[in-house]
């Protein structure tokens, strides 16, 4: 609706007067002047520093004298690096925990704010979104309380509901990518729950009352009605899901610091282990191009099948 | 906006309905609600669990079982903070650098914004794609190679390198665009012209006023951002009377051995300039974040 609106609008700002803007005005160069600001930025911030990070990926460097061009090695190093297998692996579970659990709950909670008449939905909606406003820091802290082995509220909720001696939350390597998964749920449902929840609040309540009288059941009004409404939506939070849990880092960098023994150790991590603190700086950047290849064919992939920036483009 | 329109469109529908569903619906309804409560306890409740601890006593926070509330309630750690750690110093870095950041952002951001919503200039596809492509490339990709890039040009002076580098993001930019193109009439732009205003001006004096909502979800969204930022100060950062405070906390917490009486206040502390800022500006950001995702 929008989109036509703003099409329409745009088609008639060029037609009247533009002949005549275009011979005299001095303001037709104002546009550059208007986006350069932003693309100098981009050039020297973003740019450069992407290019360098490819050079870096061919070279061997410690961080001082001069890089040694080194070719494809760092590559096929990476590949049979069994702890970089590991780090692709734990990210994976991340991307999944993402796509499984995040995305379905927050349209879950996004459906159940949607119900009509709700009262303090405002309240609620404020409540999820609360974490993600605040630091990893202060979120990985806080977890720390609850996981705690000895004296955290996990382990005393289980030792006194069932007499169980409690789960080593941190220090086992299945338990561990557990609880940075449970944190990862925490901190990113609600904020993808507000999106669903706009997209939920725009689709028009005729055609569920529609549906309803045609008999159709809450099951076939939700995968009939709901879905195929919200899906642009849905897209723009599955690829943004994707692409954020990729490239995960203070979750478990700040609750685990990647232990035990690794097995929560992220892709970007990896990279930013390897670039400092045990300066192989082209291996790290090595990684961190496969890392950009791999975000980079997700975000494709998924956009090539959802669609999500060809309309808004 | 479009989210009063259309609540404003259903309400007279929804008026008409619920006295023939309300009472069925008790059951689900009851349901319905006590789902969305434990949702906002299991949000809340660790939260309260670290406030609460921040005023126990060292000893209190290690006993089995735990105790809910604090009981004696001290304000010890906070104290033991305040006078270990440079902590006001910390905080005073993280706040200037978020707020010089988010004016820079917001104005950097609706200027072009701005020059994409409302001109027609050879090349603005490209370009536009070209930024638009630049939201999916990974920043944990980009900081290495960034760092590596100012150490090489001598920029790492600590103010310059947390700020600079992040003040065009593409998600700003792309926010603005979509807010500018709905809600700026393009008459008014004529209006401005025919009055001998410059193209500037017109931004300045016309444009930037209506603006407001939009430039209020991106300042929150981008001091948010700063504020709350880990990794870049984290790599750029080395000597402490520079460290913002996220930095300080997770460097305070790896050092002395796990100290969580220190850590588990300042975390509280931490929290509330977020909280306030959040609180304060909840409907622009929300409206704003969603804005630009819903209407495509």
């Amino acid at each position: 609706m929008s989109t036509q609106a703003t099409a329409s609008r745009q088609s008639g700002s060029r037609e009247p007067g533009h002949p005549r803007l275009r011979k005299k005005r001095p303001g037709r160069f104002a546009p550059y002047i208007f986006i350069s600001p932003f693309y100098i930025l981009f050039v020297l911030f973003l740019l450069i520093p992407i290019i360098v990070g490819f050079y870096l990926s061919l070279t061997d460097w410690a961080g001082f004298g001069s890089p040694q061009y080194i070719g494809l090695a760092n590559f096929r190093k990476l590949f049979s690096d069994a702890q970089f297998f590991q780090s692709l692996r734990n990210t994976l579970v991340y991307v999944l925990v993402s796509m499984l659990v995040v995305v379905p709950l927050a349209l879950l909670l996004a459906q159940a704010l949607n119900a009509r008449g709700l009262k303090l939905r405002d309240t609620f909606r404020l409540i999820y979104f609360t974490p993600i406003v605040l630091s990893p820091i202060i979120i990985a802290l806080i977890f720390q309380l609850l996981y705690d082995k000895n004296f955290g509220i996990f382990n005393a909720i289980l030792r006194a509901v069932f007499g169980y001696d409690g789960i080593d939350w941190l220090g086992s390597e299945i338990w561990a990518k557990v609880s940075v998964s449970i944190l990862i749920v925490w901190r990113w449902t609600g904020y993808m729950t507000i999106f669903f929840l706009a997209a939920l609040q725009g689709v028009s309540r005729n055609l569920y009352e529609a549906a309803e009288i045609d008999g159709a059941g809450p099951a076939q009004r939700f995968f009939h009605i709901t879905l195929p409404s919200i899906r642009p939506v849905t897209a723009f939070v599955v690829v943004i899901s994707l692409v954020g849990s990729a490239q995960i880092f203070e979750e478990p960098y700040l609750l685990t610091s990647g232990g035990p023994n690794f097995a929560t150790l992220s892709v970007a991590q990896f990279v930013y282990r390897d670039a400092f603190q045990q300066q192989r700086i082209g291996y790290a950047a090595a990684a961190g191009v496969v890392l950009f290849v791999i975000v980079f064919i997700i975000g494709q992939v998924a956009n090539r099948i959802t669609g999500v920036t060809r309309s808004s483009v | 906006m479009t989210l009063a329109q259309t609540q404003a469109t259903d309400s007279p529908q929804t008026a008409t309905t619920p006295r023939r569903r309300r009472r069925p619906l008790t059951v689900g309804r009851t349901l319905l609600y006590v789902f969305l409560v434990i949702a906002a306890a299991v949000v809340l409740l660790p939260m309260l669990w670290a406030l609460s601890t921040s005023f126990k006593k060292r000893g209190d926070m290690f006993t089995y079982p735990p105790k809910l509330l604090p009981h004696p309630f001290t304000l010890e750690n906070y104290q033991h903070l305040l006078q270990q750690q440079p902590f006001f110093r910390w905080f005073g870095n993280t706040v200037l650098v978020a707020t010089i950041s988010t004016v820079v952002v917001v104005l950097v951001c609706s200027l072009a914004g701005f020059g994409f919503a409302k001109y027609r200039f050879a090349g603005k596809n490209a370009l536009f794609s070209f930024m638009f492509g630049s939201l999916a490339i990974p920043y944990a990709v980009v900081v290495l190679p960034l760092f590596v890039v100012l150490i090489k040009v001598g920029l790492t002076y600590p103010y310059f390198a947390l700020i600079v580098p992040w003040v065009a993001p593409a998600f700003g930019i792309f926010m603005m665009r979509q807010y500018i193109e709905q809600s700026i009439p393009n008459e008014l732009l004529e209006a401005g012209r025919v009055d001998g205003c410059s193209e500037f001006r017109i931004f300045i004096r016309l444009v930037l006023p209506l603006l407001r909502p939009a430039l209020g979800a991106l300042g929150v969204w981008s001091f948010l951002n700063t504020y709350n930022n880990f990794l870049w100060p984290l790599i750029v950062v080395s000597d402490p009377k520079y460290y913002t405070l996220p930095l300080g906390l997770a460097t305070i917490y790896a050092a002395q051995g796990r100290q969580i009486d220190l850590v588990i206040p300042g975390a509280v502390l931490a929290a509330i300039p977020s909280l306030i800022v959040f609180i304060l500006l909840r409907k622009q950001l929300l409206e704003g974040l969603t804005a630009g995702s819903v209407q495509n």
